[in-house]
């Protein structure tokens, strides 16, 4: 784990939710509960030691990963302590996860987080009651699970929902143990605390929604409207991002700041493009004008092959994949822009900076339209003007064939 | 008018026979304020520069070499487009000032010439224009009511050209004045990559409309002598008293030598 | 008696969502239904797009499958528009296939499918000291110590004891066919442990050649990591030295973990060496060409078909002779809903006629599955990581025939044990360390043409459409670690006109046919297999999650407008 902090990116957004008292004093030691003031309660009197011999937890692991959570929820590694206090606060908190319809990417993108590891998660931070794909129990047995636990925790369960909701055929294109997989969300959904929408499916409706998104594909806030919902937008999305949220919600106890389209901006605040670490070629002009050419095993900069990096709110540059090995770029291919809503059509074709436009048979660029017009509109002109003054000379010499008529007319100047 | 009022250049017999006979009383009528001239010419030098710029930061012609940091290629043709650009909004507020400040010709009703008269002459300047014949073109002091419309076709482009602009522009510091104020346009369009589609889809109104639009005033003055273009420089023009016009009635007029230089200031017609 | 009606909806430790209703008598089940109750129709999406794009469409029809989709795609584009790649792209590609099987098959194992083995609470009981003897005494690998396991029985005993069973809640704990001994299953907890961490570590090849993972980056043409040894922003040294690291560890986690845990717990469980056989035709695509993907010599793992279990002789494979029929399945088509059609031909109306939701049960409907079923010459199939071992074994496959002896051996049964639930899972697991090994080979290669100057990954002289044929199509065929795939694709004006895949989960979950033959999975069921107690389903899992079922994969729409295809080149 990197032991650079991610910039606190909610601190300075004042204008989207409260000021948040996190920026200002995260220096200073862990002892207080410095970023809770509006959050829990806290107590000041008792050191993190104690509390976590109370707990009995193995202080240095527990710390450690602490301090890499923190590091991702960009508060610094300063505040470790007190993410550790707060989640050692309670019993492991209820999480139900509920997969529809997509492709289980998301789940795999969540198993391979480095902080904390799935391991951790399921074992030591959350209790996953349910969830499709981990989860032991099958069938009934599951259904089972997932109802009591429902039941029993209703109110204060975290929801995360990964895939889309269809919406055509009455929501029979998705079904589970017998039942609308929209009725399932409806259900999970109504004593939920939070949910977490995870991935793009559960964002907008994603790769199913792709025109002509044959099965009505939707995402979870077109279905649900009376609970708070974060987006963690992605096709898929980091799974760190996924787990900084879930620790954000139980040490804070409310969803992080988000953006318009209900990203948390500790992730999705700045463009790929602003944090770019090929932003200075794209400054200086140096462009990569096809794969593996010269430019191309320079590092230079995707722009001309169609990065939507200047169109995509991401993590991807800062947080990086997989242990921060690499991303999209990093690795030579230009963003497909997966975390902005509708990408499959907005930011296609992938390879171009710009979609093709309908509407004139086949289909062109803009660009060849637009030039094309312009072209016709000068080529118009010429004729016209040609015309115009083909037209004055003839009229000039009927003109003069009339002498009686008198004097020539302001018409014969300049011919 | 009389030849001897002729300047002593025009006494050369080139010149001579091609300057106009007297042929009654001129107006000089003064059309468009300062504030007009200035902000279209602005205007206009600051979108072919804004057109110039766009283009390469669309696709960048050439690339440069060596290392990165010596180089500021892109950043400088983006920092001349956003120089253009807000040049081009400072005309804009001038112009939109002007629109509530102008004379007739000038302010905001006469943004939307839809009148049933009007919409008359604009098929007539439609079917003078098919037909290349000036004769059947109806008469106007300021615009006609065709050029009016591509005129408030293009401030509606323009308008549209600053929006998108300017949300993009906003997107380096979310949450900034920029993002904050044009936060509404990405989700017009559905998205920041729809808004880069429509800000590069009406960029190409321009091209299109300087090559109409100079064709036209330069044809204009060449037909009929009214001076356009100088129009746009002096602020105004010169009409004959004897013709008729569809905008305004010069009988209230004083007819004015068109040499003297006395110009009248523009009085109200009637 | 009356047979008992059960339902286990949704299957889970899958991919996808999956029901499966069977009947049981008297401990054994005597009829079957799977029925895939998703679909999402991603083909119908694919029409008027780029096929320079359509890998990333194809991909997303598996999250866990990644990559597999992606480079089935783009062989189909590439062999439309004639393109070769460099044999560095090809390498990379293998390279990034191949760390998907080994870490797919290793998930599999101990995520999907252990649970149907391993009976977790009961590890709270062992003695880890006579765990780690147990363990030390088939692997040398180091955390296979008595303190390790100790550490890992205190973290499972605190979270049982916290009352909050979360993943491990409600499971069939203390069924009566959990056979291992309580220190064996501690063994196996710790690996379940340790392997998710094991495979976030060695799944970042795909990040460093690819971006990310799930769902990497590929490229029409090639592969977009350049290479340049003396740049910090493409492959070079550091990004190789890290690329050998996971080959090395994959490696040793396979040979050292997942194998010798494969072989010890099967060792307990020989009896599901004659369960759930089902269908006896196997199929294989073949697999990790060597060069070009159309030089089906160069391939490792070779193409074929085994008919009637009969090991002796291997057909030959013709696409042509596939079909797939809708008669159980939700589709309407103009021919009537009993012609089986080649994908080419094939037309997908989806109609639903089930039940009403809510519904109790879907057995006794004439029609039950968003499923095809793809039938070869009118046989059912299997496809999977068994079929490709088993054509492999009788096409004398070196590598193949050599390590499936030594398992057969160690288990002391004969082949005929293989065409069974253990045989699917052991197969998984002889696969996986083929690649482990093969994988070196690869990075080798790659390293070798770096060396000689060989740095090319694109081939560009393609890449515009302008360079392209007004009509072309192609066939992308792939054996993917849940078995044989294939992407069909027609381009027009530089756009895709029609686009189909055929998937491993459509052959194996594929509901009933015409002729009322059924899928793999269903004949799986009914083949000599028990099932205990109706309300503890745990038998079928076993055999359900053998198959690794992928149900995003197998369900699709074929292209809506029903064209025929006049000629498809395939070789």
């Amino acid at each position: 784990m990197c032991a650079q902090p991610v910039r606190p990116a909610f601190s300075r957004r004042s204008e989207r939710g409260p000021p948040r008292a996190i920026g200002a004093k995260r220096l200073e030691g862990g002892q207080t509960g410095m970023f809770l003031r509006d959050s829990e309660p806290w107590v000041d009197d008792e050191t993190l030691g104690q509390h976590l011999e109370e707990n009995g937890v193995s202080r240095r692991s527990f710390l450690e990963f602490c301090t890499e959570m923190a590091v991702v929820l960009g508060l610094g590694s300063a505040a470790a302590p007190s993410v550790a206090k707060a989640l050692e606060a309670q019993k492991r908190p209820t999480v139900i996860w509920l997969e529809m319809q997509e492709c289980t990417g998301c789940v795999e993108s969540v198993i391979r987080t480095e902080a904390p590891t799935i391991g951790d998660l399921v074992l030591d931070v959350i209790s996953l009651d349910y969830s499709d794909t981990l989860m032991a129990a099958a069938g009934f047995a599951a259904e089972k699970a997932k109802a009591e636990s429902m039941a029993k925790n209703k109110g204060s369960y975290l929801l995360v929902v990964t895939g889309s909701v269809p919406t055509k055929e009455d929501g029979i294109y998705c079904m589970l143990a017998g039942k609308t997989i929209r009725a399932h969300l409806e259900e999970a959904a109504e004593g939920a605390a939070a949910i977490i929408a995870l991935g793009a499916c559960a964002h907008w409706g994603s790769v199913q929604a792709a025109a002509p998104n044959p099965t009505g594909a939707v995402g979870v806030r077109d279905i649900i409207k009376n609970k708070p919902i974060v987006n963690i937008a992605g096709c898929p999305p980091i799974g760190d991002v996924v787990t900084a949220t879930v620790v954000h919600f139980l040490t804070f106890g409310r969803l992080p700041s988000t953006d318009r389209e209900g990203r948390p901006l500790f992730a999705y605040g700045n463009r790929i493009h602003d944090q770019c670490s090929r932003r200075a070629h794209f400054d200086a002009g140096q462009y990569v004008e096809n794969f593996d050419d010269e430019n191309a095993r320079r590092g230079w900069c995707l722009y001309q092959m169609g990065c939507k990096g200047p169109a995509t709110y991401s993590p991807c540059p800062i947080v990086q994949w997989n242990n921060r090995t690499s991303w999209p770029i990093g690795a030579g291919h230009p963003c497909i822009g997966c975390t902005e809503p509708f990408f499959w059509d907005t930011m296609t074709p992938f390879y171009r900076r710009l979609p093709d436009v309908g509407g004139f048979g086949v289909e062109r660029r803009i660009d060849t339209i637009g030039a094309s017009l312009a072209v016709g509109a000068a080529a118009g002109v010429l004729a016209h003007a040609g015309m115009t003054v083909l037209h004055q000379i003839r009229r000039r010499k009927s003109t003069r064939q009339l002498p009686e008529h008198g004097a020539p007319t302001e018409d014969s100047t300049n011919g | 008018m009389t030849t001897d009022q002729v300047k002593p250049l025009a006494r050369l017999p080139w010149f001579q026979v091609r300057l106009p006979r007297a042929r009654g009383d001129f107006t000089w009528i003064y059309l468009w304020g300062a504030p007009l001239r200035v902000s279209h010419w602005v205007a206009a030098l600051s979108l072919v520069a804004l057109f110039g710029t766009g283009i390469f930061i669309s696709q960048p012609l050439w690339v440069t070499s060596g290392e990165a940091s010596s180089h500021f290629l892109m950043g400088r043709f983006r920092f001349a487009h956003f120089l253009a650009g807000t040049f081009l909004v400072m005309a804009g507020i001038i112009r939109v000032y002007w629109l509530f400040a102008g004379n007739e010709f000038e302010r905001w009703p006469a943004l939307w010439p839809f009148t049933r008269r009007n919409i008359r002459a604009m098929f007539l300047m439609l079917k003078s224009y098919a037909t290349i014949d000036p004769k059947i073109q109806p008469h106007f002091v300021g615009h006609n009511p065709l050029a009016q419309v591509a005129y408030s076709s293009i401030y509606v482009g323009t308008t549209i050209m600053i929006c998108t602009g300017f949300a993009m522009y906003g997107q380096s510091n979310p949450g900034g004045f920029f993002y904050t104020a044009f936060a509404w346009v990405p989700a017009i369009l559905g998205g920041l990559q729809n808004v880069r589609v429509v800000h590069h889809l009406f960029s190409w109104l321009y091209p299109i409309f300087f090559s109409i639009h100079i064709y036209l005033v330069i044809r204009s003055d060449y037909l009929e002598r009214g001076g356009v273009v100088s129009s746009m420089f002096t602020g105004g023009t010169y009409v004959s008293s004897h013709d008729e016009f569809e905008d305004c009635d010069l009988g209230d007029h004083p007819s004015v030598p068109w040499h003297t230089g006395e110009h009248p200031t523009w009085v109200k017609p009637q | 008696m009356a047979s008992t009606k059960v339902v286990i909806d949704p299957i889970t430790r899958i991919e996808g969502h999956l029901r499966i209703e069977v009947q049981a008598d008297a401990g054994k089940i005597s009829g079957s239904w799977a029925t895939a109750t998703m679909f999402r129709g991603i083909e119908t999406i694919m029409t008027g797009r780029d096929p320079r794009d359509a890998w990333a469409f194809t991909q997303r029809i598996c999250g866990v499958c990644t990559t597999v989709h992606a480079i089935a795609s783009v062989r189909a584009v590439e062999d439309a528009l004639d393109i070769k790649v460099p044999q560095n792209a090809n390498i990379i590609r293998n390279l990034v296939h191949g760390m998907q099987f080994i870490q797919d098959h290793v998930i599999h194992f101990y995520h999907l499918h252990a649970l149907d083995w391993v009976d977790v609470v009961s590890a709270v009981g062992a003695d880890p000291n006579k765990a780690a003897a147990l363990a030390r005494s088939i692997s040398p690998w180091p955390n296979n110590d008595a303190a390790h396991f100790a550490a890992v029985q205190a973290r499972l005993k605190k979270f049982v004891a916290s009352g909050q069973l979360g993943i491990f809640a409600n499971g069939y704990w203390g069924h009566p066919a959990y056979k291992l001994p309580p220190e064996a299953n501690l063994m196996a907890v710790s690996h379940y442990l340790e392997a998710l961490d094991w495979q976030r570590d060695v799944i970042r090849l795909h990040t460093v050649f690819g971006g990310k993972n799930p769902h990497p980056n590929f490229l029409v043409g090639g592969m977009a990591s350049a290479i340049n040894l003396d740049e910090t922003a493409t492959i070079n040294a550091v990004r190789l030295a890290d690329v050998m690291g996971m080959i090395k560890r994959a490696k040793e986690f396979v040979e050292q973990v997942y194998w010798p845990d494969l072989v010890a717990i099967a060792g307990f469980y020989k009896d599901w060496g004659a369960i759930g056989g089902g269908t006896p035709n196997f199929l294989a695509c073949g697999e990790f060409p060597e060069s070009d993907p159309r030089d089906l010599k160069s391939l490792y793992f070779p193409r074929g078909i085994i008919m009637g279990k009969d090991l002796s002789k291997v057909v030959e494979y013709d696409h042509k002779k596939v079909a797939e029929y809708i008669t159980s399945s939700w589709y309407t088509q103009s021919g009537g809903d009993d012609k089986g059609l080649h994908p080419w031909e094939g037309e997908t109306n989806p109609k639903y006629t089930g039940p009403k939701a809510p519904y109790e049960y879907l057995q006794g409907e004439k029609k039950y599955s968003w499923m095809k079923a793809p039938r070869y010459e009118g046989h059912a199939m299997q496809v999977g990581p068994l079929a490709c071992m088993l054509v492999g074994y009788a096409s004398g496959h070196k590598d193949i025939k050599e390590l499936v002896g030594a398992a057969l051996g160690k288990l002391n049964v004969g082949p005929a044990a293989l065409f069974s639930t253990l045989g699917r899972t052991a197969a998984r697991g002889i696969e996986t360390v083929l690649l482990a090994h093969k994988m070196e080979t690869w990075f080798n290669e790659l390293i070798t043409n770096i060396k000689n100057g060989q740095t090319a990954t694109f081939t560009r002289d393609k890449w515009d459409p302008k360079t392209w044929p007004a009509k072309a199509q192609g066939y992308g065929y792939l054996d993917a670690p849940r078995g044989a795939l294939g992407h069909w694709v027609q381009i027009e004006n530089e756009k895709i006109s029609r686009y189909q895949c055929v998937v491993p989960s459509t052959w194996n979950c594929s509901p009933r046919d015409a002729q009322g033959q059924m899928g793999a999975y269903e004949a799986a069921l009914v083949d000599n297999h028990p099932l205990v107690r109706p309300d503890q389903p745990l038998e079928i899992l076993r055999t359900i999650h053998s198959f690794d079922p992928c149900l995003a994969c197998g369900v699709h729409v074929l292209d809506a407008d029903g064209g025929l295809l006049a000629e498809v080149k395939v070789q």
